[in-house]
């Protein structure tokens, strides 16, 4: 909880930072409330994709694996329903059940690599990383394709964010923390040779894991093409290490057996408020730094995954 | 060969004929016309980068760490090397000044992992954005007005990489070769890898142990990233070398390093990178689509492994048991 605490600190540090430089003068309390309803609301749309990664990184992380294909897999998907997008009604008939069949079945590929064959999940993922990417430029090659569908937009906008988040992290959260499926998968996480010879179904539960990812990142895929409009070959590219990034800060431990669902949606919004803070900083960066402002981001996020991971694993060590 | 555990031998085996069915391939698929000497003779230039960060990496892996900043270090010392370029250095210097920021970078992943006690993987994951953020600010503020690359025309910059790029590769090779068939440090990295508890019972200085693998892992670094890019014509912080790192630990994986530790050598880190390369050469020969090459790269590296842990799935539930 103090860790929880502890980002929300971060946040508020950030928003008090970020606006200082860069908000529009505020007049009034009712000018104030509806700058920062629609700051809050901006960057919980943006950051949509971002969340739903984040929530099954955090459940993978628990079983002490890793997945670096989860960008490639949403690309992949938003890639496939864009090439299946005709313009009409029909998209929801044919491309939405093509994009959530096909991301369950990458998921599971995944999943079947690392408990079937016992793969080491990074070296796995490292491979249907590339393997996925190269699909998403054989299937758009170097074009952008737009989205035609009339009413897709509304997937991208606040209410329907709102409506996922809550689902997910709050009712989703709630039922996991008390469920068994989450104790196994943490013991799995804990040590999966004990798990093993304590009868759980490591592989089926690892399997269950990285297919629900795969379905996370079919709601990734959604949020993000009906935000974006459009989609090409390279969309999300090193969107991977956000969401490590952002997991690992909200408290979940890489060795596994350890993990917090609000932990990772207090990290995503770390993550999106400082991405949206230095993204409008640019004429603060101009008049009084010698770099481009946009460049700390790269640091900024190295920083705070030594720092989140640091801070995890001090109690171990002491 | 000999003291290399069976698995290992029969891996280097498959990619020693895997090697030898591409470079068949690659003869049926020439054009008339076109040299197969200098197919060959261009193979080990290109593929020097890669060999050289493999072998760095694959001293790193064989401890049970492993650097994932690689390009980012990459990124990093061409921004040096292009700062020193634009203010007309000798070529020399600006050789040094990329080599030894390699180096130095390289050896302080290491440090770094030392001191925080964060697992390599963490640490270099976040050295990965990191550096690349470094080589942006870099070119900023040492080359006023940088608009995203600078070209690097004159001839006598392209040195190491355009004329002695085989001979660097040959004399590292012969070094790491010699190195780990007769030093110590090479078989101490392996008991590192294979057991920390061990190392500490034996009195071994385990952090010495990691850090001389990171630091020597920055010496092929350097070279490598020396000739990656003396290779090139225009620098870009942005964009060089992303996604070298996969394609370093795809080649080490492949030659049967064990990415846990405790198992690998060089050779397996050499042949490695030849298979990922002719097996791109295939494909190019082929007139495969340049998306596609992607795809079966990807699909090589996975099936390659999973066949190798699928072969050693009953050894390993053994050893569990054990």
């Amino acid at each position: 909880m103090k860790k929880h605490f502890a980002l929300l600190g971060l946040i508020a540090v950030e928003v008090v930072v970020f606006n200082l430089i860069s908000a529009p003068p505020l007049g009034s309390i009712g000018d104030a409330l509806n700058y920062f309803g629609s700051y809050f609301a901006d960057i919980l749309s943006q950051s949509a994709p971002i969340l739903c990664l984040a929530f099954g990184m955090t459940l993978v992380l628990m079983t002490a694996g890793i997945d670096l294909s989860v960008a490639s897999l949403t690309a992949l998907v938003a890639c496939v329903m864009a090439s299946l997008d005709g313009g009409g009604g029909s998209f929801w008939v044919t491309a939405l059940p093509v994009g959530l069949a096909l991301a369950i079945g990458l998921g599971i590929t995944n999943g079947l690599l690392i408990a079937w064959l016992d793969l080491p999940p990074i070296i796995a993922t490292l491979g249907t990383m590339i393997f996925y990417r190269g699909w998403c430029f054989v299937v758009m090659g170097d074009a952008e394709k737009a989205f035609l569908v009339p009413g897709y937009e509304v997937l991208g906008e606040f209410w329907f964010v709102l409506g996922c988040v809550v689902l997910l992290y709050g009712i989703g959260s709630a039922y996991l923390t008390r469920s068994r499926w989450l104790q196994e998968i943490l013991f799995i996480g804990g040590n999966r040779v004990a798990a093993r010879y304590a009868g759980l179904r490591v592989g089926w539960r690892l399997c269950q894991v990285y297919a629900f990812v795969g379905g996370l990142a079919f709601l990734a895929a959604l949020s993000f093409t009906a935000r974006n409009g459009s989609v090409s070959g390279s969309a999300l590219l090193g969107t991977e290490l956000q969401v490590i990034v952002a997991v690992v800060l909200g408290g979940t431990r890489v060795q596994g057996g350890r993990g917090s669902l609000i932990g990772s949606f207090l990290g995503v919004l770390v993550i999106a408020i400082l991405d949206e803070g230095l993204r409008s900083s640019v004429r603060w960066g101009d008049a009084y730094l010698p770099f481009r402002v946009s460049h700390l981001q790269f640091i900024l996020l190295g920083l705070l995954l030594v720092l989140g991971v640091w801070i995890n694993s001090r109690p171990r060590r002491s | 060969m000999r003291g290399l555990p069976r698995p290992l031998i029969y891996r280097l085996i498959f990619l020693f004929c895997g090697n030898l069915v591409l470079l068949l391939l690659i003869r049926l698929l020439l054009k008339e016309g076109a040299s197969f000497s200098q197919v060959l003779s261009r193979a080990g230039p290109d593929c020097a980068p890669t060999i050289l960060a493999g072998l760095g990496m694959t001293g790193i892996i064989l401890t049970g760490a492993i650097d994932l900043s690689i390009a980012g270090i990459v990124a990093v010392s061409a921004s040096t090397f292009g700062v020193c370029v634009y203010w007309n250095l000798p070529p020399l210097v600006c050789y040094a000044v990329c080599a030894v920021t390699a180096w130095l970078l390289a050896s302080f992943n290491g440090r770094l992992v030392r001191w925080l006690g964060v697992p390599a993987l963490i640490v270099t994951l976040a050295g990965l954005t990191f550096y690349r953020g470094v080589a942006l600010i870099v070119t900023d503020l040492g080359i006023p007005d940088f608009g995203g690359n600078l070209s690097v025309h004159a001839d006598q910059y392209h040195e190491p990489g355009k004329l002695y790029a085989g001979s660097i590769l040959a004399v590292m090779l012969a070094f790491a070769m010699l190195w780990e068939a007769f030093g110590e440090i090479p078989r101490r990295w392996l008991a590192l890898g294979n057991s920390r508890e061990a190392c500490c019972l034996q009195g071994l200085n385990v952090d010495h142990i990691l850090q001389s693998a990171f630091s020597s892992g920055g010496i092929f670094f350097a070279a490598g990233t020396l000739i990656e890019v003396t290779q090139i014509q225009a620098i870009e912080p942005a964009r060089i070398a992303v996604g070298f790192e996969l394609q370093v630990i795809g080649a080490v994986v492949l030659g049967g390093t064990n990415i846990f530790g405790g198992e690998g050598c060089y050779l397996g880190a050499v042949l490695g990178a030849f298979f990922l390369y002719f097996t791109e050469q295939v494909l190019i020969y082929a007139g495969v689509s340049p998306y596609l090459q992607d795809v079966i790269i990807g699909g090589a590296i996975i099936v390659v492994i999973a066949m190798d842990c699928a072969l050693h799935k009953k050894r390993k539930r053994l050893e569990e048991l054990a």
